[in-house]
């Protein structure tokens, strides 16, 4: 009996103790941190920058605007498309927070809390780069005052009811300006780019911004407000306080409680009340009634499961899926069941390639880096692992028009040039394993990082090729979110990425060369060198890359009004970058291409022109029926039409 | 230092050699150990012997010849592949390539295209390549290599130091004993693999292959070592009474000389018998750690890495996952066959001195 007693207890211990590790993230948030409200704050900090924000009436309007509306663009997606379905999603790494600004903030998953579903003042239209109207009704742009007017649309309102009103963008600068974020990059932006927010009721704001630039509509009309009754707690801490909180959304996605299981899965569900269901632009898109996001770290396992249809969609543009893995003669293929589309699109191209870390020993003799251009073999890349299919990148900025500098070509595999610039960086004598050496012993040896694990041949292949040239590289395959920590630390020596560029008028180059985001004052004020610079961390900086002469042209680049004199600059900054050498231009997709099961359905042209991914526009539609009807007919053996499209209408090349 | 074999031990070989199935399996693991020793002579890219110019070249071991020296206009290690047809229908010159002509890290992109291509007799692929066009037999050959090579470095290290301090606890007992018996228990309490992965994630990636390699021995090491000293204590503690010892003792040896000279050689039986098992686990945990993305770095040859490929391609390139799955259950197979052989021929109820 007293064994039985014993073993009982043990067993409710046990039980105990699982239970206390498996509810970690049920308890409730209030009692986890002391209450807090920042109102007083805002209020304070309004206050004490009157001529940051500033409260008016309606009357003091200015009379002469030209006020437009965008409503006249064609609309977005496919009359046909049905609402409902549930979509499953694979995701590489579990988001590390849902927060949407401050540390691990920009990974893989912001995307579908942010960039995707909420909504802005305006959009650019996916065809026409114009703007139609988001949050917005109707704006007016003043060029002279380097101010737009906004009126609001009254009807707008947070996912929990709650309208959106001219406070949630004054909240929203402030928060952004508030040091509680840690997030340099938005405080910088929205201290420096916007000199004033004027509040004239309700629904009509006006937003100034520092310099008259082409796309001055931009500024204002791309800016997403913060639910302000939502970040009341905003605080000292911030960070840990927000960690897992969804908020209140403009998106028509909502996160439901318990719908997040840490490390697992997360689904994301249709707000059918969504206020802009049947706005002109909207009213197509976002059709699938589920999302469920699930946690696949493998590639190759993510194709399998694609395979099983446990995923609906699977993007392809790697040449191993798209011709070895998922031929057209594969049996799911030609029985119809798998559709593949193939779509030429046109936008700022990802700058895949090799980011050079400026500030390590060695990488910072411009002679070494001249070399690595020359001893990485991108074209074999892309010959023999892309299949032809990708381009070369000549530039960190393809894609931009006119702004790209087309007379920059990126530089080709020569091993005699390569050499020649290893050699004047003193690296003449080859070691008994063929790398090459200076006299002291010093080897020519650089890691490279990358957090693309998929892409982890591509490296294997560089390193090849590099040794003909003298040169190795050690590879290191990180995942995801390693790998951009490695980064964002500034720890990489060589870390091969690329940034997802937004649809943008024109490319931006302060983020990635100034010196105010290579390190904390770069330079004395005599322009000589700060010999106590520290590295800053956490910018897009990737080559800690400063020059006093691309800071000069940057800070003209931002201030320029004229697109012509804008154009001039970007190719002078390019040139100078591409002198500098500090980073290899891989290559570009001017395509995406997907296989997707034949209950997901797409408009007929498939998607737009600007578009960057299939799921982006969230254009499709979820028919479940015939997922039914599909598998039924796949287990009985029954074929339908096979689909192999190829979308041309936009194909630059 | 005689070989001379006690009755016992001589009984116990010829025991083993009676057991076929372990003596064929030691003759071939022996032999598959040479082979894989002198893996440079029968896998690689370099050639065994060139003739060029009168001059007669052995690039197989040493510094890499630059192409220059065959008249190839460049600087980096020669093409010998390249060098052979060139000098086909020379009778001055030549090549004499080994069997396989590849080396475990080259892309051999067939049709300018990487990509896994099937077994191909002719170009010398006999298992095929991998999913970047490499040499699947060189990626074996080297992966296997290596796995054995660490794993006999792993048996060793575990042993001296299970055998140190397993003996010492079962030979001075008492409160040392005690001691140490808490903290192993509390030790091998720690998540091996686990911790390999942690610790292994946060070697700095500057360090050479060779260093990277010799971590992870440590630190798999450091938390394996602790099985074996429960056997040794208790073998110990069994001998430490025996009078053979108290007559060493009566006659003034050591501590060291009883442990080492007289207890060792007793207990030696039981270490033996499980030499073949750590030897399988230890080379089924670099594989594990390998295939999880977390022992060798790329583009090391490895057994786990080959596995990983094979089953992210099981449809569209089954001889990588079969090429890597046979190796690997061979080998293992074919150590536990030893293993099991030593344990039925060291059985001591069938041959033990002292009853």
């Amino acid at each position: 009996m007293l064994r039985n007693t014993h073993a009982y207890l043990l067993l409710v211990f046990a039980t105990l103790l699982l239970a206390s590790c498996g509810g970690s993230d049920a308890p409730t948030e209030e009692s986890e941190f002391a209450p807090y409200d920042n109102r007083a704050e805002v209020a304070q900090y309004y206050a004490d920058h009157p001529d940051f924000f500033r409260f008016k009436t309606r009357s003091d309007l200015p009379t002469d605007l030209q006020w437009q509306d965008g409503s006249e663009l064609p609309e977005i997606g496919s009359p046909d498309a049905k609402k409902g379905g549930m979509e499953t999603i694979r995701l590489q790494d579990f988001p590390r927070t849902l927060r949407i600004l401050g540390p691990d903030s920009n990974g893989s998953f912001r995307p579908w809390l942010l960039d995707y579903t909420t909504m802005a003042l305006g959009h650019r239209h996916p065809d026409l780069m114009d703007y139609f109207p988001g949050l917005a009704t109707k704006w007016a742009v003043d060029r002279e005052a380097k101010t737009i007017y906004v009126e609001l649309d009254p009807l707008a309102t947070w996912s929990d009811g709650v309208p959106i009103t001219a406070d949630d963008y004054l909240f929203m600068f402030w928060m952004h300006r508030s040091s509680y974020i840690t997030a340099p990059w938005y405080t910088n932006w929205y201290s420096t780019q916007y000199t004033n927010i004027t509040k004239y009721d309700d629904h009509l704001i006006s937003i100034s911004t520092v310099s008259e630039k082409p796309d001055i509509d931009s500024k204002a009309l791309e800016l997403r407000p913060l639910p302000r009754h939502f970040y009341q707690e905003v605080g000292p801490d911030y960070l840990e306080r927000y960690q897992w909180r969804f908020p209140p959304t403009t998106s028509p996605y909502l996160i439901e409680p318990g719908d997040l299981k840490k490390g697992r899965s997360i689904q994301m569900t249709r707000n059918t009340e969504w206020w802009a269901k049947d706005k002109k632009h909207f009213r197509y898109r976002f059709n699938v009634d589920k999302m469920n996001f699930i946690v696949i770290r493998d590639t190759a396992k993510v194709f399998e499961a694609f395979k099983r249809g446990d995923i609906d969609q699977f993007a392809m543009n790697l040449a191993e899926y798209w011709y070895e893995k998922l031929p057209n003669d594969d049996a799911d293929v030609a029985n119809g069941y798998i559709h593949k589309k193939l779509f030429f699109n046109q936008r700022p191209r990802p700058p895949y390639g090799l980011w050079i870390n400026t500030a390590q020993p060695l990488l910072d003799d411009q002679n070494v880096r001249l070399g690595l251009q020359y001893a990485t073999n991108w074209d074999l890349v892309i010959e023999t692992f892309f299949r032809g299919d990708s381009d070369r990148l000549n530039t960190a900025n393809d894609g931009y028009g006119p702004f790209t500098a087309s007379h920059i070509k990126a530089r080709p595999f020569d091993i005699n040039q390569a050499q020649e610039a290893f050699a004047r960086a003193g690296f003449t004598e080859r070691g008994p394993n063929g790398i090459l050496m200076r006299e002291d012993g010093t080897r020519l040896a650089f890691t490279i990082s990358s957090g693309y694990e998929s892409l982890k041949d591509v490296l294997t292949i560089l390193k090849e090729e590099a040794a003909k040239a003298g040169l190795e590289y050690r590879v290191e395959v990180l995942d995801g979110t390693s790998g951009w920590k490695k980064v964002q630390e500034k720890k990489h020596e060589i870390h091969f990425a690329a940034f997802g560029y937004s649809l943008e008028l024109y490319p931006r180059f302060w983020e990635t060369y100034h010196s105010d985001n290579a390190y904390d004052k770069a330079f004395l004020d005599n322009g000589e060198i700060n010999p106590a610079r520290q590295i800053k961390t956490q910018t897009n900086n990737l080559e800690t890359l400063a020059i006093p002469e691309m800071d000069r042209l940057i800070d003209a680049y931002r201030a320029s009004p004229d697109a012509d004199e804008m154009i001039a600059l970007a190719h002078e900054m390019s040139d100078l970058h591409h002198d500098y050498a500090s980073f290899v231009p891989g290559f570009y997709n001017g395509f995406f291409r997907i296989g997707h099961w034949r209950w997901v359905n797409y408009p007929a042209n498939f998607s737009h022109k600007h578009a960057s991914n299939h799921l982006q526009y969230f254009l499709h539609w979820i028919d479940e029926d015939e997922r039914s009807a599909t598998m039924d007919a796949r287990n009985q053996g029954r074929a339908f039409d096979p689909v192999i499209e190829s979308f041309e209408q936009h194909r630059s090349r | 230092m005689r070989l001379t074999l006690t009755p016992q031990t001589r009984k116990k070989l010829t025991r083993f050699k009676q057991i076929k199935v372990g003596y064929f399996s030691f003759l071939a693991l022996a032999a598959l150990s040479l082979l894989l020793c002198l893996a440079e002579l029968w896998v690689n890219s370099r050639a065994l012997v060139v003739k060029y110019e009168g001059n007669l070249y052995f690039p197989t071991y040493g510094a890499i010849i630059p192409g220059s020296s065959f008249g190839l206009g460049y600087e980096y290690e020669t093409n010998y592949r390249d060098l052979q047809q060139r000098l086909a229908g020379s009778d001055e010159n030549w090549v004499v390539l080994p069997p396989v002509p590849y080396n475990p890290f080259e892309n051999d992109a067939q049709g300018g295209i990487l990509r896994p291509t099937p077994p191909d007799i002719d170009r010398g692929h006999y298992l095929g390549t991998d999913t970047t066009g490499r040499d699947i037999l060189a990626r074996l050959v080297y992966g296997t290599r290596t796995a054995l090579l660490f794993a006999l470095a792993f048996m060793v290290s575990v042993y001296v130091i299970g055998i140190v301090i397993g003996c010492s606890m079962g030979y001075f007992g008492g409160a040392f004993d005690l001691i140490f018996q808490r903290f192993i228990e509390i030790w091998s309490n720690v998540p091996f693999l686990y911790m390999v992965i942690i610790v292994f994630s946060i070697i700095p990636i500057e360090s050479s292959i060779a260093a990277r390699v010799i971590i992870l021995l440590v630190v798999m090491v450091l938390f394996s070592w602790t099985s074996m000293t429960y056997y040794m204590r208790t073998e110990t503690y069994k001998e430490k009474s025996r009078d053979y010892v108290m007559a060493a003792r009566v006659l003034g040896a050591g501590t060291m000389r009883i442990i080492f000279k007289h207890i060792l050689p007793n207990v030696l039986a039981t270490l033996v018998t499980f030499m073949p098992f750590t030897i399988v686990s230890a080379i089924a945990a670099v594989t594990a750690l390998d295939f999880l993305g977390f022992g060798l770095p790329v583009p090391t040859p490895s057994l786990g890495e080959l596995l990983k490929q094979g089953t992210g391609n099981l449809r569209t390139a089954p001889w990588i996952v079969i090429s890597a799955f046979t190796t690997l259950v061979l080998l293992l197979t074919i150590v536990t066959f030893i293993g099991e052989a030593i344990r039925e021929s060291f059985d001591p109820k069938k041959y033990t001195l002292y009853r």
